[in-house]
This record gives C-alpha cells, sequence and structure tokens, in this order.
C-alpha cells in the first residue's frame, strides 16, 4: 500500500491516525509539527500527506501554500483532516491547494476509503509491475470449511505484514466470511454496478468492509439474491482492480460450476482444492479437478488441501491420494477451537496462533510470500 | 467514532460579536453546560483556541495553548454533536431540553442570525419560549448561524448554544 505523512501537533490525534493507517495497511510516517511534516515532505517523499489545520506556529492552509509553491510536489494528494467543520474552512482548505477535506472526528473506514480514493486518482495504473498475487480456494463440494481457510490465510498475510490483503467471496448462498471477521455486511459485491465499465477502483474500494487487523474484505451479500452470482466479466475486472491495489488477495469460491468461478480460476496465481476425507469429496475432486485444468492458466500453481482430517477418519490421506491419482500437498487437521473462534468472529490465525488452524494458515502464508516475491523477482528480470 | 479530545474534553466553537473561537474545552462529568451556566465565575480557561475573525472565517488570526473567555460575551456556541451540550442526564428524548416538537426559530443575537429548530411541548409563543427558558441558554438544534454583516458567512451545528440573555428578536414559525 502507501506511504502516508500524517501532520497534526495533538500526539494522541497523530497516533491514532497513525494506527488507523497501519491498520489499512499502509506504512505511517508521523510527524508533530508543521516544520517537521514539510520537511518531511520534501526529504521523504511520501505518497500522500493527512494533515491538521489548527497547528501552532503554521496552519496547515499555510503548509499546503509552502508545498505548492513547489513544481515537484504539485500532484502530492493532500487530506485535510481538521476538527474545523464548517463549509467555509473546507473551500479555505480546497484554494490553498488540499486535493480533500474531512472533518474530524473520523471513521475509521470512511479515512480509509477517501485515501484509497486520492490514492488510485493519483496512481490510476499503478503497480502493474508489482502486481498482487491472487490465490483461490475452491471445491465442488460444500461444507469442506473453504471459508475457514481463506478467512485464516487472509489474516495470516495480514498478520505477516505482507502489505496490502484483501479477501474476496464469491458465494450466492449467503457470505459467511464476514462473520468470521465479526464484520456487518454493510456492503457487498451485489451492490456494485452491473456493468465492468462503471466499476473503478473508488466504487469498489468503497464496498470493501475493513478489518481492525487491516485485511478488507469483498463480502459476499448476507441472504442469497438474484442474480445469484455476478458476471465473468465483472468478476474479472473486479479481481484486475484489486490485483493493482493489494498484494495478496484471497478468494473464496462457491461449490458452482459457473462462469464466475472459472472467470475467478482463470485470474488466479494459485489454486488450493479443498478436499475433505470422503466419498463424495473424492468423487466431486475428480471433475473439479477438470475443470480447474480447464479454466486455469497453465501457469497457475494447483494442488489439493486435505482438509478436515482427524484420528477417526475412515480415508486416510495416503487412500485420498490413490484416489486423488496425486499427492495432497496440505493437511490440515480439524481444529476444535474453530467453533470457538467463529462464535468470537476472531480467527484463529489472529486470535490462537498455536491453534493447528493458525499453525498452518502462517505456514501457507509464508510459503505464499515467498512464491509472491519469486514471481516478482521473474517478472522484473523478464522486463 | 474516534475521540479527538480525550474523555472531558470537547471540540467546540465559541462566537463573540466579531470572533469565531475553535478550542477544547475540559468539561468535566458535569458537561459543557454546567461550566457555561456557572454563575460562580465569569470566566472559562480554554485550551488550544485557534481565533478567526467572523468576517475571514478561515483564516486563523491567533491561537494560544490557553486562554480565558469572559462567559458573558460569548453570544453563543455551535457543537457538532448535541450530546456534548445538553445538560448531564438529559440526552434521552424525554428530558425536559429534547422533548416536545420541534418548533422552527428564527433569532438574532448581536452581528449574527440563527435558524433551527427548539423543542417545546403545548401552546407556544415566542415570549413564552423567552420567559420559560429553563436554562442561560437556548438549545436550537439542527441550527445555522450567518454573520449579519456577511451573510454568506454561514456556520452549521447539530447544536448552537445561545446565550439568551443575548437574544434581540426572537420569530416562531408555528406549524397550523
Amino acid at each position: 500500500m502507501a506511504d502516508i505523512l500524517v501532520i497534526d501537533d495533538d500526539e494522541q490525534m497523530l497516533q491514532v491516525v497513525g494506527m488507523m493507517l497501519r491498520r489499512g495497511g499502509h506504512q505511517a510516517l508521523l510527524a508533530n509539527t508543521p516544520q517537521q511534516g514539510l520537511a518531511h515532505i520534501v526529504e521523504q517523499k511520501p505518497d500522500l500527506v493527512v494533515l491538521d489545520v489548527m497547528m501552532p506556529g503554521m496552519s496547515g492552509y499555510e503548509l499546503c501554500r509552502q508545498v505548492r509553491a513547489r513544481a515537484e510536489l504539485a500532484d502530492l494528494p493532500i487530506l485535510i483532516l481538521s476538527a474545523r467543520s464548517q463549509e467555509v474552512d473546507r473551500q479555505a482548505g480546497l484554494q490553498s491547494g488540499a486535493t480533500d477535506y474531512l472533518s474530524k472526528p473520523i471513521m475509521s473506514q470512511a479515512l480509509l476509503q477517501r485515501i484509497d480514493e486520492l490514492l488510485s486518482q493519483r496512481f490510476p495504473a499503478s503497480r502493474t509491475a508489482a502486481e498482487g498475487f491472487v490465490l483461490s480456494f475452491f471445491s465442488l463440494r460444500g461444507g469442506v470449511g473453504r471459508t475457514t481457510l481463506a478467512v485464516n490465510l487472509a489474516a495470516a498475510l495480514r498478520a505477516q505484514g505482507r502489505g496490502g490483503v484483501c479477501l474476496v467471496e464469491l458465494t450466492p448462498s449467503g457470505g459467511q466470511a464476514a462473520f468470521h471477521l465479526r464484520l456487518q455486511t454493510t456492503a457487498s459485491w451485489a451492490d456494485l454496478p452491473p456493468l465492468p465499465a462503471e466499476v473503478g477502483w473508488t466504487q469498489l474500494s468503497a464496498r470493501l468492509l475493513a478489518h481492525s487487523s487491516g485485511l478488507r474484505l469483498l463480502a459476499a451479500p448476507a441472504a442469497p439474491q438474484l442474480p445469484a452470482m455476478p458476471a465473468a466479466e465483472s468478476v474479472t475486472h473486479w479481481l484486475q482492480l484489486l490485483r493493482q491495489q493489494m498484494d495478496y488477495v484471497v478468494i473464496d469460491l462457491p461449490p458452482l460450476r459457473s462462469a464466475a468461478t472459472q472467470a475467478a480460476l482463470g485470474c488466479a496465481d494459485m489454486v488450493w482444492h479443498v478436499v475433505t476425507p470422503d466419498v463424495i469429496s473424492l468423487r466431486l475432486a475428480l471433475p473439479g479437478q477438470k475443470l480447474l485444468q480447464t479454466a486455469a492458466a497453465e501457469t497457475t500453481a494447483k494442488a489439493f488441501l486435505l482438509n478436515q482430517v482427524t484420528a477417526e477418519t475412515l480415508l486416510p490421506a495416503d487412500v485420498v491420494e490413490r484416489g486423488l491419482r496425486q499427492r495432497v500437498a496440505f493437511q490440515v487437521g480439524y481444529d476444535a477451537q474453530q467453533a470457538r473462534a467463529l462464535m468470537q468472529g476472531a480467527p484463529l490465525a489472529l486470535s490462537s496462533a498455536q491453534s493447528s488452524l493458525a499453525l498452518l494458515a502462517h505456514r501457507l502464508a509464508e510459503g505464499i510470500g515467498q512464491q509472491a516475491r519469486a514471481r516478482q523477482r521473474a517478472a522484473g528480470a523478464g522486463a | 467514532m474516534t475521540s479527538l479530545t480525550g474523555p472531558g474534553r470537547i471540540q467546540l466553537e465559541i462566537f463573540t460579536d466579531a470572533h469565531r473561537i475553535s478550542c477544547q474545552m475540559a468539561v468535566g462529568i458535569r458537561g459543557l453546560h454546567a461550566e457555561l451556566a456557572d454563575s460562580s465565575s465569569n470566566y472559562r480557561e480554554v485550551e488550544d483556541a485557534y481565533i478567526s475573525r467572523v468576517n475571514e472565517p478561515a483564516e486563523i488570526t491567533a491561537n494560544y495553548a490557553r486562554c480565558a473567555l469572559r462567559k458573558d460575551n460569548v453570544k453563543f456556541v455551535v457543537l457538532q454533536d448535541r450530546r456534548e451540550g445538553l445538560p448531564m442526564g438529559s440526552h434521552h428524548a424525554q428530558s425536559v431540553y429534547t422533548r416536545g416538537r420541534p418548533v422552527p426559530v428564527f433569532l438574532t443575537v448581536p452581528a449574527f442570525e440563527i435558524r433551527g429548530e427548539l423543542r417545546h411541548d403545548g401552546k407556544v409563543s415566542p415570549a413564552l419560549l423567552m420567559a420559560q427558558a429553563i436554562s442561560r441558554y437556548l438549545f436550537v438544534f439542527a441550527a445555522t448561524a450567518a454573520a449579519a454583516l456577511h451573510p454568506q458567512v454561514v456556520y452549521h451545528g447539530d447544536l448552537i448554544m445561545v446565550d439568551a440573555a443575548q437574544i434581540g428578536v426572537l420569530g416562531i414559525e408555528e406549524r397550523r
């Protein structure tokens, strides 16, 4: 995400805004005097500045004017965040050269959303050289624990400080990821305009829910609705936008052979095909694997993940592997703590680091981090 | 919602007839109303005060870490959250300050015209509203204050607390 400089003489406010930005996946630089802030702007060249107005010695308006007087800083986005909330204050801020004006107090999500909008205006096609890594959890059998795995992997990636992470839940039958994260589904992909051309980063980012860890969620609608699934073109477009703005995109795919599912598989750099040790799962794994081979690119890494393994499992891993005619890359034991984590809306990857699911999620996150870096190195060498 | 000012401190805008003072005040558990209406002192200190002229409301003329106000020269106070101004224990909808139907009002104080809504039960007349004021301040909800000599300069607040002693004219628009 971005390097953001916050300038505010109120130390408490400075720390709070810094924390909001870090939770949003940004790097926060802090300055508690306008003079120090101006020096940071010149020396450190942040991607965006969040600026208070009422500061002793130099007002935010004056600082804005001084920044704009330098030609090399003409397009630096400056967001004024002030307790002065009147329209005359907003006008004065914009006239002094600020890009936008928000009034205190501010909700974390509103601040992050406005920052996303300003960054996307400044870097409309940014990050193409270092696009985010997209990975999917897929299965044609329902109830195999895809959402739990996706939520915990996304949370682990975020907890490991791997930049901006967005979880995308594409199920049409009522979203669950928001429950896992104790978020209210105030927006979902169903609220996006139907035509891809009408959806830019501004519209998309406005529908992302923000978790306190900094993880973002493009939620599925809370209740099933029509049309059940988004169009394939829309899914491709959303994932392209997310790939440009996020470092990691984790997709929880529904157990459906739909065009949207195929489009999402087509966008993925890595697909985890989730199976459970039961006959139905094995029977559905083979057509699922065919679909995966057809829809996903040749370069997409594909692997089986055997979930919900218990000591009493009737089909041990070697039997499952014979049925699949492939090796299983990871086995995930049944974690009794998961039920409590769901009740509390606190993913184990964030709340119980020693649980088996959390350990696996963090191992996966480390491996994916290595793959993403390798892919970036390859892209850099190719360029 | 992120508190900016910490517990017991609020952000407010105080208006004299010529100046706008954006400041913070430590109001403690008694709240802003009690601090301003306290007749044992004519003065009140505020913190982080940024002062603008009414005709140049966005230009900061002076700022002080602490300064004192003479309370009887405060014409009105603009708040963005009515809960910060209402007397302690009267935030609920049935309190003497908040119950009743909304009565649209227009009133003047030196150099300003204020519009908004008062809450009142029963028969209402302008004189009655002023005579029966139960506090030093009139609580005008969803209010705007325009500078009389610079009507383009308008301030909005969820609550404007008007010093009743400063009111020149009060008119009501009773719904029929």
